[in-house]
């Protein structure tokens, strides 16, 4: 086991080699690799950086639009047991500028989402296809991933709104507005393959140094394979990489990293469910 | 030569009276009320008492006379402020402006509460009655303080004034983003506020186009809740989780 050592340059590698094989996925005839870098990072330093503050409030509308769409859960003994699995992997979060809130969506829909500045939810459909609170905090680790990486403000800074922003003073009003929207869709239609997978690292980073199973988020795509056909799960399946493929690369992961051990946790999960 | 005299006076006269007037109705203003009853909060209502002053709501105004509009929002837990009622009006006219369009404030049922009623600080002329800032108080016929409020006025105030046009409604957002939804959370209540007035909105899914109204309250919820250091502390311990994770190696605990 080598717990110490920490797969952040593992992550960056992949993350690389993400956009690598993305960036390559549709060569330009026309064009060499080293062109299309260039200009991607031409494109990267012509983009105006969004501030953690402006993220904080883009997040904050993308989040009441997800509330508006499925309703957050007021059950004080399920929203407590959430937050405190997803204040434990989200401690692992390197970002010191984001305060991390987590709620359950009352649908039977089955997924999960990450909002800019920290706003997270998972549907109570989620929940009842998972047995163990390493497979909670795997989903949710994976989400405080998408919110460490800027995944949708990345997305957004890339929006055709952001190209008449000049400074940061102008994200309000209608711009943000259009912004909230724009972060909405994103992830209502899901975001990148590359993001996806990205996620899927950081999580099980996260999740396996709180102390949890490295393989809870695994064994939690896993079993959603098994109801692939079912309604509830169209979505995911829209807006997610396809389940074999995260669930080798997870498990590739976990090996050349020697994450082993964590707990599961399984009483305490079925306990908190029946609540 | 004197009649002459007089003319050119009553002339100019009437000519600065024209420009007053003219200067008064462009003169913008912008200002907002931040509204408490004596009392406090418990469970939802204000239990009354002297010595302690309860937010009820808090109160946006927009100006220039003679029209104006007054963003009303209010608290049912002196911490939080729900969304924004819309009042625009004509000197001492005011309409509700709703989902559909605009109605008589005396036929809306905000007409019905005293204290929505008392925002109409206005004269005929549109002018506002009362103090530009500071401390407002407000006694009851029998001398009791009724409401206290804090008014505070914008140096400078900017903003777009078709947006005193109850027709107006895409400049809702940029009036709303002025506002303030959680209280002692100013940091981030642009977006709340907006995101509030967005209203029915659509958003694509993998299904198609969905009509969502953004709930803004369930973030601010959201926000406000803790578990608590201590609880989550005993949550770590009881699971053997971070600090109080074991070695994989030392307990066979093995996935």
């Amino acid at each position: 086991m080598n717990r110490t050592s920490r797969p952040a340059t593992l992550l960056a590698a992949l993350g690389v080699a993400a956009s690598f094989s993305v960036a390559t996925a549709a060569p330009a005839a026309a064009q060499s690799i080293f062109d299309r870098l260039r200009q991607a990072a031409n494109v990267a330093r012509t983009l105006l950086p969004i501030s953690t503050e402006k993220e904080i409030e883009i997040g904050r509308g993308i989040a009441a639009t997800i509330a508006g769409r499925y309703p957050v859960s007021t059950d004080a003994a399920l929203t407590r047991y959430v937050n405190l699995v997803g204040l434990t992997v989200a401690s692992q979060d390197p970002r010191g500028d984001i305060t991390y809130h987590f709620a359950v969506l009352e649908t039977p829909t089955v997924n999960a989402f990450a909002a800019p500045g920290g706003y997270i939810f998972v549907t109570r459909g989620a929940l009842g296809l998972m047995r163990s609170e390493a497979e909670l905090a795997g989903v949710l680790a994976h989400e405080v991933g998408h919110v460490n990486r800027r995944h949708v403000i990345n997305q957004i800074r890339k929006s055709d709104t952001m190209r008449e922003v000049k400074n940061q003073v102008d994200i309000q009003g209608g711009v943000l507005d259009q912004l909230v929207g724009s972060g909405s869709n994103m992830l209502f239609m899901g975001l990148s393959r590359g993001d996806e997978l990205e996620a899927d690292s950081l999580g099980l980073e996260y999740a396996s140094s709180a102390g949890y199973d490295p393989g809870g988020l695994a064994a939690f795509i896993s079993r959603l394979d098994q109801h692939a056909s079912e309604g509830a799960l169209a979505d995911f399946y829209a807006t997610h990489p396809k389940p074999n493929e995260r669930i080798e690369r997870l498990t590739a992961i976990a090996q050349r990293e020697h994450l082993t051990g964590g707990v599961q946790l399984v009483e305490r999960f079925q306990a908190n469910m029946a609540k | 030569m004197r009649m002459t005299g007089t003319w050119r006076s009553a002339l100019l006269a009437a000519g600065l009276m024209a420009g007053a007037v003219a200067s008064a109705a462009a003169q913008k203003a912008e200002w907002t009320d931040v509204v408490y009853v004596p009392g406090r909060w418990v469970g939802g209502h204000v239990v009354a008492q002297r010595d302690s002053l309860a937010l009820v709501m808090r109160v946006d105004y927009f100006a220039s006379p003679p029209r104006w509009r007054a963003e009303v929002r209010r608290t049912a837990d002196g911490q939080t402020l729900g969304p924004a009622d819309i009042l625009v009006g004509s000197g001492q006219r005011a309409v509700v402006v709703t989902q559909l369009g605009t109605t008589p404030l005396e036929q809306h049922v905000l007409g019905r509460d005293p204290m929505v009623r008392a925002l109409v600080v206005f004269d005929a002329s549109g002018r506002r009655t009362g103090a530009a800032s500071g401390r407002i108080t407000e006694r009851a016929a029998d001398g009791t303080v009724a409401r206290v409020v804090f008014r505070r006025e914008v140096r400078n105030p900017d903003f777009d004034a078709a947006l005193l046009d109850p027709g107006a409604k895409a400049g809702g957002r940029t009036l709303l983003a002025s506002g303030i939804s959680a209280v002692g959370d100013q940091r981030s209540a642009s977006v709340v506020a907006t995101a509030g007035a967005r209203g029915v909105d659509r958003v694509q899914t993998p299904g198609g186009s969905v009509p969502v109204t953004p709930d803004t309250m369930a973030i601010v919820r959201m926000e406000h809740y803790s578990v608590g250091a201590m609880a989550l502390e005993a949550f770590l311990r009881a699971g053997g989780l971070g600090a109080y994770a074991v070695p994989a190696d030392t307990t066979g605990r093995h996935s």
